[in-house]
Parts: structure tokens; C-alpha cells; sequence
């Protein structure tokens, strides 16, 4: 009884996952898929993704990789809180992100005498979306990559030390190749939040096809107003992206 | 002992999925009357205002869903259940309509206004309509297929030309355009806070809180038709009684409430 029970309640979400997704790739022909990929808007919003995101991913590599090290090893006072701040925009509503960044880049923000006279706007343009992604997607790889420094054997990097590597070189050449499974997996995971970011975006960013037009909204927008046909091929491409970083995960996992 | 306890908890389970599985269906019937209205964003204020009235007068409780009216018919084309769709243009009613979602014909129950609105500290120095087309104003409006969006596109298009416009008016507003919001209210607030040089709303969007951080400039005359909002009980509407008490409502007792929030009689 329990038994089966259990079976359904499993097979209930399991199928509830599965029957969306599936009946959205089905809903159009290939060919359909296509022709709507091929309209400006679409080629528009898939470049302007892989930009921003490409973008946004070396700006947390390059950020994060010393954050996530630091947090793995060395030892201060307030650690712990340093580690829930890194947390925090996984769990942050994206839309309250988006407002925040608003509030304090935006034109009238707390920033926008300095940025004023820098005589940058940050709101509306594509560098706000680069912004509102690194913002919502850090975490993901900041967590995998502390997870994986911390995993890492450490005699192997004092060796290193003891045969002369320096410790930057030690780092390049020992620790990240050691923690590489992990570095990856957690990079790969941060490009597809990135990808899909849609709250933070519209309300720092705006809409607008080009500048701050991504995959996520322009599916929203040709829902709504323009071409379903569109919405929907938009939508088959991340969800292949989508299955596609799962499978990388895993088979980093796995390693 | 213990395998009581294991039986005890497993018939508790049981009980619980039991219960979780049977009981929406007769408390759904035996619940007080309520109704789903999908409804413009630009609604919202004075719709909000008037459910009290509605409730008092009728007992049936209503559930509001506000947003962009496109993003409404979208749902609504995709089998959204809900009992009244009240539109803020008759494209997107059309929608609905022409789908045979609607019962009955629907009908216009409020106008509304296009106005132009600027931070106060204006920082593009925009006084008037032409001013749009100034180079590097930021304008911020609703997307083409949100109904203001739509309106203020078309207004421009029908000044483009006329004294004190250049032919490419129209082009050149829509060049200035830094960001295409999912509905009107969004439009208000980008302005509000000063990220966007000039928007485009309608008159009811002017609450006291925005009306404090915005400058208000009416569209000049004859520049753009009223908006003409309808409403129509929905074919598939789960209280279709009720639904039709609400429309009644709308277009007698509720206009007061409307009236209220600057929107102009059918």
C-alpha cells in the first residue's frame, strides 16, 4: 500500500515535469522551429544572450574564483556570514535584484553622481544585463568552486610548494587542475541561471530588441504580442540548452 | 508496539493524502460565490476600489489579475480560467472575441487619455510631444503590443508631419525608445524614479504617488483617440452568474469609482 503509494506520488511529479516540457518541443513542427529562429527577433535575442552571458560568466570566473578560494581557506572571523552573502541572490527574488541594482545604479541611484560624471548611464543598455546576470548567477559557481577547493588533497599543493612552486603557480597548476571537475560543473551551472534570467534584467535593463532584448524576454514578448511561433522556438533552444548543462553536470559529478 | 506506531503513522498517511485528494472538490462547490477578473493593468486602482462595493452589494468575492492586456489575452487564449476579461483597447478584446471565448458581445464601459510624463527635474528639458524627438532623449513606453504602447505609436504616426513635426517623427521617437515595458505601470514607474527622460501613460496611471515625482503634459488635441476599455463575461466562465452581476456592476453602480480615478465615461 505504501509502497504504491509512494510509486505515484513519484510518478505524479516526475510526469508533471515531463509532460511541459515535452509537449512545448512538440507543439511545432521542425521545420516551424526553424523558420521562426530565422526572424530577426529571434537571431537577435539568441546573439545578444550568448554575449551577455559569455560575458557575464568571465566576469565571475575572474571574480569568484579568488572569492571561492578565500572561502574555502582562509580562516577570519565572519566567515560564515561572508558565506550566506554569497548565497543570497540565489534565494533574492530576481525582481527585488533587479530593483536593487536600479536603486543604486540606476540615474538617481546612490552611485549616479560618480557614474554622472564618468558620464556613464548604466540603466537600459547591455551592460546592465551583464550586471543583473553576474548578480543572480554568481553563487552557482562560487559555491561549486569553494566545494571544490575544499575537496582538494592538500598535501598535494604543499608539495608543489616544497619543489619550488610558487604559490600563485602552485594555484594555476595544481590546485585548479584538482578542483577543475567542480570548477567547471559550477561554471556551467551559472551560465544557464545566466541564460535565463528575466527579472533582474527588465527591470535594470529594460526591453528592448538588441540592447537588452534576451532569450527570456523575448519569449515573454512574442508570447504576448508578436509571434507564438516565435515564443516557442526560443523556448525549445533553452530547453535544450537547459538539458544540455544538466547532462555536463552530471558527467562532471561523476568524475 | 512498535509496528502499531508503523501502522498508526501509515494510516495517518494515508488519511492525509486521502484528504488532500478529495477535499478541494465538495469544499470548491459548498465556497461562498467568488469570481476571477482579468483585468488591465491601468484597472487596477479603481478596480480594487470598487470590489468592496461589489462584494457588499452581491456577497460574491472577486479575485483580480492585473496586467498588460495582451499578457491577459494571451493567457486567456491558452485556457486561463477566469470569469470577466476587461480590456484596455479593443484589439486585444478582439482577440477573445474572434477566439469565441467571449459570451455575448462586450461591451465599453470607461475611456482613458494618453498623457505625456517626464521626471520632475526633467533632465531632457521635454515640454511638449515634439520634444520626443529630440536626439538622445531616453523615452521609455509600453511595448507595441501592450495597448498605451500601441496608442502612443499610433499618435505619434498621426502627428508625424503636422506643424511643428517633422515628417519622420514617428521614427524618430521609436529610435529614442530605451526600453519596451510589459505594461503601463512599469512605464510609470521607470519615470518616476528618473531612469527614462519622458514616458508615455495614460491619465489614471497618475496616482497621488507618482503624480509627486512626475510632470504631467496632456497629448495635444485630436493627437490620439480615447482609449476605449471593454468587458465581456468569458464563455468559459466558472461563475458566469456572478461574472454577468460584476459587468452590470461595472457599467451602473462601479462607474462612480472609475470616475474616481480620472477615467472618462463610456
Amino acid at each position: 500500500m505504501i509502497r504504491a503509494v509512494v510509486a505515484v506520488a513519484a510518478a505524479l511529479l516526475l510526469a508533471f515535469i515531463i509532460i511541459p516540457l515535452a509537449g512545448l518541443v512538440l507543439h511545432l513542427a521542425p521545420r516551424d522551429i526553424v523558420s521562426a529562429l530565422q526572424t530577426p527577433a529571434a537571431q537577435s535575442a539568441l546573439c545578444l544572450s550568448l554575449l551577455t552571458t559569455v560575458i557575464a560568466l568571465a566576469i565571475t570566473l575572474t571574480l569568484g574564483t579568488p572569492l571561492a578560494y578565500i572561502l574555502a581557506r582562509a580562516a577570519f572571523r565572519g566567515r560564515s556570514i561572508v558565506d550566506a552573502i554569497v548565497d543570497l541572490p540565489i534565494v533574492v527574488p530576481p525582481a527585488v535584484a533587479g530593483l536593487a541594482l536600479l536603486l543604486v545604479f540606476g540615474r538617481t541611484g546612490t552611485f549616479a553622481p560618480v557614474l554622472a560624471r564618468l558620464g556613464i548611464q548604466l540603466s537600459f543598455t547591455t551592460a546592465a544585463v551583464v550586471m543583473a546576470q553576474v548578480f543572480v548567477s554568481s553563487p552557482f559557481y562560487v559555491r561549486a568552486a569553494r566545494a571544490g577547493f575544499l575537496n582538494i588533497d592538500r598535501t598535494l599543493e604543499s608539495a608543489s610548494a616544497t619543489l619550488g612552486m610558487g604559490p600563485l603557480r602552485t594555484f594555476y597548476f595544481v590546485t585548479v587542475p584538482l578542483a577543475a571537475p567542480a570548477l567547471l560543473g559550477g561554471a556551467v551551472l551559472c551560465w544557464a541561471r545566466a541564460l535565463g534570467e528575466f527579472g533582474a534584467t527588465i527591470m535594470f535593463a529594460g526591453n528592448l530588441l538588441g540592447v537588452s532584448q534576451t532569450l527570456p524576454l523575448a519569449v515573454y514578448l512574442n508570447l504576448e504580442g508578436g509571434s507564438m511561433p516565435v515564443a516557442i522556438a526560443l523556448s525549445v533552444i533553452m530547453i535544450a540548452f537547459s538539458a544540455a548543462v544538466v547532462i555536463v553536470v552530471r558527467l562532471f559529478e561523476r568524475r | 508496539m512498535k509496528s502499531l506506531q508503523t501502522m498508526n503513522r501509515i494510516r495517518f498517511c494515508a488519511l492525509m493524502l486521502a484528504t488532500a485528494l478529495v477535499a478541494p472538490l465538495p469544499a470548491g462547490a459548498a465556497d461562498p460565490a467568488k469570481i476571477t477578473v482579468f483585468a488591465a493593468a491601468s484597472l487596477r486602482e479603481a478596480f480594487e476600489a470598487a470590489a468592496p462595493a461589489f462584494t457588499k452589494k452581491t456577497g460574491t468575492a472577486v479575485t483580480f489579475s492585473f496586467g498588460g492586456s495582451d499578457t491577459l489575452a494571451a493567457q486567456l487564449a491558452q485556457g486561463a480560467a477566469a470569469d470577466v476579461f476587461a480590456s484596455a483597447n479593443e484589439a486585444q478584446m478582439k482577440k477573445i472575441t474572434d477566439a469565441g471565448l467571449a459570451a455575448g458581445q462586450p461591451k465599453t464601459f470607461a475611456r482613458n487619455r494618453l498623457v505625456l510624463i517626464v521626471p520632475k527635474s526633467n533632465p531632457a528639458g521635454i515640454t511638449n510631444l515634439p520634444g520626443l524627438a529630440k536626439p538622445g532623449v531616453k523615452v521609455v513606453l509600453a511595448a507595441a503590443a501592450v495597448p498605451v504602447g500601441g496608442y502612443a505609436r499610433a499618435a505619434f504616426k498621426h502627428q508625424a508631419g503636422q506643424p511643428g513635426y517633422a515628417p519622420d517623427y514617428a521614427d524618430a521617437v521609436e529610435k529614442n525608445v530605451v526600453s519596451n515595458e510589459l505594461d503601463v505601470k512599469a512605464v510609470a514607474t521607470k519615470i518616476s524614479i528618473g531612469e527614462g527622460d519622458a514616458g508615455v501613460v495614460y491619465s489614471t496611471d497618475i496616482t497621488p504617488d507618482i503624480a509627486s515625482k512626475v510632470t504631467v503634459i496632456p497629448f495635444p488635441p485630436g493627437a490620439s483617440p480615447d482609449a476605449i476599455y471593454p468587458i465581456a463575461v468569458l464563455k468559459n466562465a466558472p461563475n458566469s452568474r456572478d461574472a454577468q452581476a460584476f459587468v452590470g456592476f461595472v457599467l451602473g453602480d462601479g462607474q462612480a469609482f472609475l470616475k474616481a480615478r480620472g477615467f472618462l465615461a463610456p
